[in-house]
């Protein structure tokens, strides 16, 4: 059938020709590197205006989607394949649905539990305090110093207080602390415990070192606005380091919890490895990344 | 209609578009073009304007070894293009090996010569307008060549491994474009910087 | 309100409900490299930045509604109309017409996809990146006024101000590196866009059968890759300024301010005509299907256009007559400038032509591209006033210029832009938007345009300068600023009521059927919304108009070409 007669039937379905064969075609497969690059370059150079960390981190960006993409494209472009309906019912059914075949999803049940994700945070925020605590005594040897400073930005009369009065053992100050440390702490943690299971490739990287990463300089470059005195007096260095310990220990709790790095886990489809199952065969166009 | 069809099927017969690689290529080579052109305008517009020394004619020498090194790496791409075309991987290889060596002498001819004025005669960015016109534009064009050279060496790593054949014989062929192109450029910028500045 | 259907109206069953899943979506949304995916991408994330810098807008007019105001202080003023400006050309006029094209272009000429699909993507994201950076300067960025401060320079910078001693902090530098990305992405996607059009075209579509659409959008993308171009050189030079201490525009060191201006607008005038040329684009397509007639004078359409896109190459210094350029460079830029309305006149005449003799369907579509003739119309005249040096002398940097080139980017870019929404949303979507919505949409919005537009020529003429943050009483301008800021409320309620529309229509509007406009060009042969692949078979074409061919066998286009 020429394309006419297909326009035809398209459009005058009564009239149409109801040949019975489909044709298949190939269009390039979908790839998330594109993306990815922009986002790496866009990072190089807000890290000229904000901080170095976010530069590194996007030239890491860049560097992986520019492999990433070439590999898309050579040796051979990956391709899906799809299938042309070529009958008139069958050119109206595609058009109501034209981009995914059409199947029902039955079930839909979260891979993924909110606990997993809050005790991650509660840990995670756990050795994150350590190496705060270790770095307070280090560097000012009091117990107390990091845990001031963190509350320091509540409390408007603390914005100029010495580095001595940071050093005592004040309550409201635990207390703030405490109550910003574990609410944030959760908070990360839901996010990977979201995040994990939906990029499991990699897991300890994404954890343990471009999560951190990513997240030490969004907190640097706001801190100015968020908490200036924090942003003063904070050893980045230090805080990177409690960021991987936090990013490691969440990690290892979801992994617990759902075997982010078990090959089982990564061979399932995306839908389902970000908390939606669906009974959809695992075709070309569905196990893309 | 079928009938009508068919006449005018006839009619439109061989149906031939340009290729898109090297129509995209020409379209970016404009697009940095663009960017050159005011490069180079910047550059003619401030010549004689700095306030304070060096000069051009102070400091600069004609970049001799590098210029034919480029100019003849345009060649040597051409034949690796031709070689592969011929399916003959080896002796593209061997063309390509030229090309990168050729390529990286005059990098390293600018590398040299950027040292030298930096640390013999204190010539920065910050210097004068001869200083920032200089390393700009001169540092374009030389970035240029390092993407080319980064591309033509991912080329070359293939090649060795034998992974490339006469099917990417075209995409080679674009991507001398780009080579070519960046050679046109030094052309530019060398009347300009060495000849009609100094 | 769905016009006579010619083509048989169809009715596909209603798609059978699947939950969708939401997070396979934004997979999908994130790593699509389909250019109808990617077009609407542009489009959704430029009717976003549309409504942020409208409230911008809006947060000027509140200000300047009362002589003595102080709505907002003078530095938050300064950055509203610098964001206002930015954001409207590059985050939202560039990828708007980017999305139109990005979408319709392989449809119109028969192709799968664009030339590049991949390059595609990356060219939409490190736009839409590029406009997140350029917006986080409000919480991240820093300059004279302390953290949290967005650029304040106004939309083309003009050095010396944007030297590290007038503008410290790093707010300048978002301006430079989120229009640096946007521009990445504007020169990707116009390569995109010609190659596209060079390679991919269906059998049988030579160039002179192409409709004007992808024919305009060829010549605007040209022009991106020999305007752009400048414009990042000129960012990267005053990058170099600023981080690395070069002197390109420092004055102290001998650089030249006047050589910015130089740059900077060498880029901006084509710009306008990028902007500018796919409206036109959009009236070439929808005017003829409204009047029942082919477009008259196709050829003269093109060559119009390729003219345009050389001559507006040689423009651009009628933005800087006031610095004082000379005798020989005021009378060349004012001869250029002038003659730039001859191709631009041909391009009115062609579209009253099409018009006569037509039977006009009023539909939203049209009568927005009719608000659009008259518009532009009176745009050009207030440009050719413009362009004569002396004149410009006056009125150089008033609101009368304000006045002009918003009847421009508003009364001519926006209209047509409204009304290709209108006219190609039932493709995109499969529905139709709400023709009463759009009537009173098109109503409201025309009166609240010209209360604030008419209006603004007055106090331009009167000595009213731009940009500034609030006047005096004693200077006749207020009547005239109280019924701009008026108009400006009437614009508003009538962007909510598009927003509205597009929302309820796309849940609730009426079904579109392939081709709900009885049209000619290929878009409208695929089914509405179009299949991921666009065409099941690849067209074959023998006429410009090849709808129309297959509609009407017995008398088609292509027996009189």
């Amino acid at each position: 059938m020429d394309w006419e007669g297909k326009v035809n039937a398209v459009q005058e379905p009564g009239k149409g020709m109801h040949a019975e064969h489909t044709a298949s075609l190939h269009l390039p497969a979908p790839t998330v590197w594109p993306m990815v690059l922009g986002l790496g370059i866009t990072l190089i150079a807000a890290g000229l205006v904000t901080n170095e960390t976010i530069s590194v981190l996007g030239l890491v960006l860049s560097s992986m989607a520019a492999v990433g993409w070439f590999r898309n494209v050579l040796p051979r472009e990956k391709q899906e394949q799809i299938t042309v309906p070529v009958s008139a019912e069958a050119a109206a059914q595609a058009s109501a649905q034209p981009f995914r075949s059409p199947h029902t999803p039955v079930l839909v049940r979260p891979a993924y539990s909110f606990v997993s994700g809050i005790e991650a945070g509660l840990a995670g925020g756990a050795a994150m305090a350590i190496i705060a605590i270790v770095f307070s005594w280090i560097k000012f040897h009091s117990l107390w110093y990091g845990i001031n400073l963190l509350a320091a930005g509540s409390f408007i009369g603390w914005t100029d207080a010495p580095d001595s009065f940071l050093s005592q053992f004040h309550p409201q100050g635990l207390l703030a602390a405490l109550a910003i440390h574990a609410l944030v702490s959760v908070l990360v943690g839901l996010l990977y415990g979201a995040m994990l299971p939906i990029f499991p490739r990699k897991s300890l990287l994404t954890a343990g070192l471009i999560a951190p990463l990513l997240w030490s300089a969004l907190a640097c470059s706001m801190m100015k606005v968020v908490s200036p005195i924090l942003s003063e007096r904070m050893n980045w260095w230090w805080f990177v380091l409690s960021q991987v310990a936090y990013g490691l220990v969440a990690g290892a709790v979801i992994n617990l919890r759902v075997k982010v790095r078990s090959a089982e886990f990564q061979a399932l489809p995306f839908a389902t490895r970000a908390g939606l199952h669906t009974d959809a065969k695992i075709g070309k166009d569905e196990g893309r990344r | 209609m079928s009938a009508h069809t068919a006449v005018l099927t006839q009619s439109t017969g061989e149906w031939q578009l340009p290729d898109k690689g090297k129509v995209g290529m020409i379209c970016l080579i404009v697009a940095e073009a663009a960017i050159f052109i005011i490069f180079v305008l910047a550059y003619i517009f401030y010549l004689g304007k700095s306030l304070s020394g060096p000069t051009p004619a102070e400091v600069l020498k004609l970049p001799v070894l590098g210029t034919v090194c480029l100019l003849s790496s345009s060649l040597t791409v051409h034949f690796a293009v031709t070689a592969l075309e011929r399916n003959a991987a080896r002796l593209s290889a061997l063309w390509l090996a030229l090309t990168v060596l050729l390529g990286g002498i005059f990098l390293a001819g600018t590398a040299v010569e950027w040292h030298e004025l930096i640390y013999k005669y204190g010539l920065t960015i910050r210097t004068n307008l001869f200083g920032t016109t200089f390393y700009s534009l001169v540092g374009l064009h030389a970035s240029h060549v390092i993407v080319g050279l980064g591309m033509l060496g991912l080329a070359l790593l293939f090649a060795v491994a034998g992974k490339l054949n006469g099917s990417h014989a075209h995409r080679l062929n674009v991507l001398s474009y780009y080579w070519h192109f960046v050679d046109a450029v030094w052309v530019v910028v060398f009347i300009v910087v060495y000849g009609l500045g100094r | 309100m769905m016009p006579p259907q010619t083509a048989g109206a169809m009715t596909f069953d209603s798609p059978p409900s699947h939950p969708k899943l939401w997070l396979d979506a934004v997979n999908e949304w994130f790593t699509t490299v389909d250019h109808k995916r990617i077009g609407m991408l542009y489009i959704g994330y430029a009717l976003v930045f549309l409504l942020i810098a409208g409230l911008e807008a809006a947060v000027m007019r509140i200000q300047l509604a009362v002589p003595n105001n102080h709505f907002v202080s003078p530095q938050v003023f300064n950055r509203m109309f610098t964001m206002h400006g930015t954001t409207m050309v590059f985050f939202v006029g560039m990828p708007i017409l980017f999305g139109f094209g990005n979408y319709l272009i392989p449809l119109m000429i028969g192709a799968r996809d664009m030339a590049f699909p991949r390059l595609n993507a990356f060219s939409f994201w490190i736009s839409a990146f590029g406009g997140l950076l350029l917006y986080f300067s409000f919480i991240g960025g820093d300059g004279l006024y302390g953290a949290g401060t967005a650029p304040d320079v106004g939309w083309f910078a003009y050095a010396p101000l944007t030297a590290k001693l007038f503008s410290p902090g790093h707010s300048t530098d978002y301006w430079i590196l989120g229009v640096f990305l946007s521009g990445i992405g504007s020169v990707g996607t116009a390569l995109n866009i010609v190659t596209t059009i060079v390679c991919m075209r269906c059998k049988g579509m030579t160039m002179a059968r192409m409709p004007l659409l992808p024919w305009l959008y060829l010549v605007t993308s040209a022009m991106v890759f020999i305007a752009i171009g400048p414009l990042t050189a000129a960012q990267m030079m005053l990058g170099f300024d600023r981080f690395l201490g070069a002197h390109f525009f420092d004055v102290q060191a001998g650089g030249s301010a006047v050589l910015w201006m130089h740059f900077f607008w060498i880029f901006g005038h084509p710009e306008v005509y990028i902007l500018v040329l796919p409206a036109f684009a959009f009236a070439n397509e929808i005017i003829p299907v409204f009047s029942r007639k082919p477009i008259f004078g196709y050829s003269a359409m093109v060559g119009a256009t390729v003219l345009i896109g050389f001559i507006s190459l040689g423009v651009w210094a009628h933005h800087m007559f006031t610095v004082g350029l000379g005798p020989a460079g005021n009378t060349f830029f004012t001869l250029a400038t002038m003659i730039i309305s001859v191709p631009t006149g041909i391009k009115i005449f062609n579209w009253l032509a099409t018009l006569w003799g037509g039977k006009i369907r009023f539909a939203t579509p049209m009568i927005f591209s009719i608000a659009f003739l008259f518009q532009f119309l009176i745009a050009g005249l207030t440009g050719i006033m413009l362009s004569a040096a002396p004149f410009d002398w006056q009125l150089g940097n008033s609101y009368f210029v304000v006045a002009h080139f918003h009847f421009v980017l508003v009364g001519a870019i926006l209209y047509m832009i409204f009304a290709a929404f209108y006219y190609w949303f039932p493709k995109m979507s499969g529905k139709m938007l709400s023709e009463t919505l759009g009537k009173w949409h098109f109503w409201l919005f025309t009166i609240g345009f010209h209360l604030t537009f008419d209006f603004m020529h007055i106090p331009g003429l009167m000595g009213m300068p731009r940009r500034i943050y609030t006047y005096e009483a004693d200077r006749g301008w207020a009547v005239w600023n109280m019924i701009e800021s008026i108009g400006m409320i009437f614009q508003a309620a009538a962007i909510l009521i598009f927003v509205w529309n597009v929302v309820r229509s796309y849940r609730h509007g009426e079904e579109a059927g392939p081709d709900p406009w009885d049209a000619w060009t290929l878009e409208w042969s695929t089914a509405s919304p179009p299949p991921h692949y666009n065409f099941a078979e690849e067209p074959v074409v023998h006429s410009r108009r090849p709808l129309w061919d297959l509609k009407h066998p017995q008398a088609p286009d292509s027996d009189y070409e």
